[in-house]
């Protein structure tokens, strides 16, 4: 097999300035987003920041106001057909055909798709307790959801697009999921993963995504991303803690008797230089966490996005 | 709270069914009233419809058919009482076991008060339905009451909407208890169904002999033809049906109690293994989806061609005495010996029946895509061309093998009444409902493009259209411009005409224009979800 060229490798989505408006709410604004084949990209936001129609405009389900957006090179609203064939989308929600039952829709939905590794997809059964012999009118929510999740890891597509797939899946189900993604990430398909689930999202991408009102607001690796908010400080002192309000790089200081908590922007030696020697018993600093780091964005203190200023 | 909300529901449909119910009457009456204007023309009618035994075990007996009031109790009362019912059924199945199915019972039920309060409240409001129902036919039935032609007062007018207003409440009633037996709505619905055909079935074994004439009393229907409205009114029939309704409601309530939400009574049929077969592209799975709907509805229109066959020829001597008649349809171009002239009235209600059955086609285009269940399959490599493709496909087919069927089972209808019809003509006049049907298809799907929320309103809305203008038109003689607007009226009243392939040739390509707008506009609109 020839190698391919750096410049000959598609990347796996990459869109162009892709707006979508419902009237006068502007949905999405402007996303330039780049997915590199084989990554697993966690993508966040809040409810109605504009996830859900990210990727119902990369599966043409809407069309969008201005842009383009394109899967594996093949643009998504000129080329859907060849654009599906080459993924599997597990929605948040689904609505099946009550009369069916489970094994019906699985072999609907492979022949429909084109592809399925029929070893695969009976391992997934097994793996997730999944009962296919029901009527789907008599699953629950988290049944449904295994469903949809065999339904695309058994395609083996080169992108899997979920969104929020593990709704209603309980911890072990999860664990499973989980084991799902490194499998699939092992074999070079590539994933994009929209969730709430930080922790999930924690653990299982590259990179990450956040969204706000429409707007790409950060995209990078966790660690590109804790670099861009304060570390947070808690030291405990002999005697009355200490004001540190002074000292250049720190904000939100609060002091309760003998305990001061801040956070530090930049370099922390102005304030270990501030404290040195004031009696330290303890001291104690973590990195923010993505649900601090998720926070800081939304809070009530951060400004609103700029388009502009998005990456 | 929940009595309300049904209520709201349940009254809505009512005002729709009533109306049509009142129109149904008022044209009726009017057209009995300018058509057979002689005391002669009348009694030969009830000479020949009097005392056919055939006519009688569908409409019900005949007491009187000379005066307008008579004729309208007796063409009309079966027919409305059976719709009645059937709305009845089916407005109970969607508002007790729908909702439960659709989770909102549950909202109700976990709140301050008991299942069977929750469900008492539900049948209250539900029973809002059939009163309005009775209401508004009744005011209809006083207002073309007072016309000088027709004579029927207020008070014997409000009975007779009670006695179509009683079997719609008393099978809602029927409805509610299938619903707490039954663990899916569809269920739910066939034994409701089961039920009054059984009650339809007995009711025609009495009405066709002397000797059965007591086995009226052991069915609904008959019940609501003993009160005898408009001619010789006798209450002693109210009893039962209200004694009937009362103690469903009430079986209902009880039953409410003893099961658990989301399953009925008589549950546990779920084990059965699915049967694995059509499952292999998004045509067969839509093909799968809708055999026994189509089945069903190939099987009423089939019988109800046969049996409009088989009264074909009573039906030509009808038309053989009424001069008025004659000229009404040799107006339309309609010429030939009784028979024929009276089945091409006839195969005007399955036209219009086929094309219920179009509009269901279009209704359930836009159901797909609004539950939801659209969504797997075009996020899938099928394009949104292909899966409407083969829907239209679909709709069309049925429509076609419809129209075959009906002209079909016509024919064996009149070879077993000895009419001597031909067979072509009469498949012709199969063929010739399928260009109406098809129109109306046509404008589901150019909705489905442009108006997804209109779909089912444009659909079921033209051709309830086309049959009010068709009725109203013919009642008041008149209106050529209010016929012109019925597509029934587009097509030649085959048999007893050749079909005018122009004119349907015309309707074809005005669907296959609306077909191929709708589509382009639907593969180029969002796809707005559940």
């Amino acid at each position: 097999m020839s190698e391919r060229k750096e410049s000959d490798v598609q990347p796996a989505i990459r869109t162009g300035r892709l707006t979508k408006h419902y009237g006068a709410v502007k949905a999405l604004r402007d996303l330039d987003l780049e997915v590199k084949e084989g990554e697993v990209i966690g993508y966040l936001g809040p409810n109605g920041a504009g996830k859900s129609t990210t990727i119902r405009l990369l599966l043409d389900l809407v069309r969008p106001t201005s842009g383009r957006a394109e899967v594996f090179g093949l643009d998504c609203q000129r080329q859907p057909v060849e654009v599906h064939r080459r993924l599997a989308y597990v929605p948040g929600e689904s609505a099946l055909w009550p009369s069916l039952t489970g094994r019906e829709i699985l072999h609907l939905l492979g022949r429909v798709h084109g592809s399925v590794d029929d070893a695969y997809r009976d391992e997934l059964v097994e793996r997730f307790s999944f009962d296919p012999s029901r009527r789907a009118r008599a699953y629950s929510h988290g049944n449904r959801q295994k469903l949809m999740l065999i339904a695309a890891f058994m395609t083996r597509a080169d992108l899997l697009v979920l969104d929020e797939p593990t709704n209603g899946l309980d911890p072990l189900m999860e664990q499973e999921f989980r084991r799902c993604v490194h499998e699939a990430r092992a074999r070079g398909q590539t994933v994009f993963l929209s969730s709430h689930i930080l922790s999930e999202v924690e653990a299982l991408c590259d990179r990450v995504g956040i969204l706000r009102e429409g707007v790409l607001v950060e995209m990078g690796t966790l660690s590109e991303l804790r670099h861009l908010t304060a570390l947070s400080v808690e030291a405990t002192f002999d005697g009355e803690a200490p004001d540190v309000s002074g000292v250049p790089g720190v904000t939100a200081v609060e002091r309760a008797g003998r305990t001061l908590r801040c956070q530090v922007q930049g370099p922390v030696d102005p304030l270990l230089q501030a404290i040195a020697g004031m009696g330290v018993r303890e001291l104690v600093s973590r990195e923010p966490s993505l649900e601090e780091l998720f926070l800081a964005h939304y809070g009530p203190q951060a400004a609103p996005p700029d388009p502009a200023r998005a990456i | 709270m929940a009595a309300s909300t049904t209520a709201r529901r349940s009254v809505r449909s009512g005002v729709l069914r009533g109306y049509v119910f009142g129109v149904v009457v008022a044209s009726q009456s009017l057209a009995y009233a300018s058509t057979y204007k002689t005391a002669r023309s009348r009694t030969a009618l009830a000479a020949i419809f009097g005392h056919n035994a055939g006519l009688a075990a569908i409409n019900g007996q005949a007491y009187d058919l000379t005066t307008t009031a008579g004729f309208t109790a007796w063409k009309c009362l079966m027919f409305l009482a059976l719709a009645g019912s059937v709305w009845g059924l089916l407005l109970a199945t969607r508002l007790v076991r729908g909702e439960e199915e659709a989770g909102r019972f549950e909202l109700l039920a976990v709140g301050p008060t008991t299942r069977r309060r929750a469900t008492a409240e539900t049948l209250a409001g539900l029973g809002a339905g059939p009163f309005v129902l009775w209401a508004i036919t009744a005011a209809v039935t006083i207002a073309v009451g007072h016309s000088s032609k027709v004579r029927i007062g207020p008070g014997a007018a409000l009975y007779f909407a009670l006695a179509l207003a009683l079997p719609a409440l008393v099978f809602a009633g029927v409805g509610a208890v299938t619903s707490e037996l039954a663990p899916t709505r569809r269920q739910a619905s066939s034994w409701a169904g089961l039920v009054l055909g059984a009650s339809y079935a007995v009711r025609m074994v009495a009405d066709s002999s002397n000797g059965t004439v007591w086995l009226r009393w052991l069915s609904p229907l008959g019940w609501a033809e003993e009160l005898h409205p408009l001619y010789a009114p006798d209450p002693l029939a109210l009893v039962p049906l209200v004694a009937l309704a009362g103690l469903l409601a009430g079986a209902a309530v009880v039953l409410s109690g003893r099961r658990d939400i989301g399953t009925g009574v008589l549950a546990g049929r779920e084990g059965r293994a699915g049967s694995g077969r059509l499952l292999g592209s998004a045509g067969a799975l839509a093909l799968r989806l809708q055999r026994s709907t189509l089945a069903v509805w190939a099987g009423g229109i089939g019988l109800g061609a046969l049996l409009l066959g088989s009264i074909a020829t009573d039906g030509g001597k009808l038309v053989a005495t009424s001069s008025t008649l004659r000229n009404d349809l040799s107006r339309i171009g309609a010429t030939g010996p009784g028979a024929t002239q009276y089945l091409s009235i006839t195969f005007v209600l399955v036209a219009l029946l086929v094309a219920f059955l179009a509009a269901g086609e279009a209704a359930g285009l836009r159901a797909e895509e609004a539950s939801g269940r659209l969504e797997p399959l075009v996020v899938a490599p099928v394009s949104r061309s292909r899966w409407l493709a083969g829907r239209v496909a679909i709709a069309a087919g049925s429509v076609l093998a419809c129209g075959v069927l009906a002209g079909a089972l016509t024919f064996l209808g009149s070879v077993a009444s000895h009419a001597r019809l031909g067979a072509g003509p009469l498949l012709e006049a199969g063929l010739n409902i399928v260009p109406p049907a098809l129109c109306v298809f046509g404008a589901g799907v150019l909705a489905l493009g442009l108006v997804p929320r209109a779909v089912a309103p444009a659909a079921y809305g033209l051709v309830a259209w086309s049959f009010l203008a068709e009725l109203l038109g013919a009642a008041l003689h008149s209106n050529r411009l209010l016929l012109d607007l019925s597509l029934f009226h587009q097509m030649a009243p085959a048999p007893a005409a050749a079909p005018d392939w122009t004119s349907a040739g015309v309707m074809v390509g005005l669907a296959l224009a609306a077909v191929l707008v709708g589509g382009a506009a639907f593969r180029r609109r969002d796809l707005a979800g559940a």
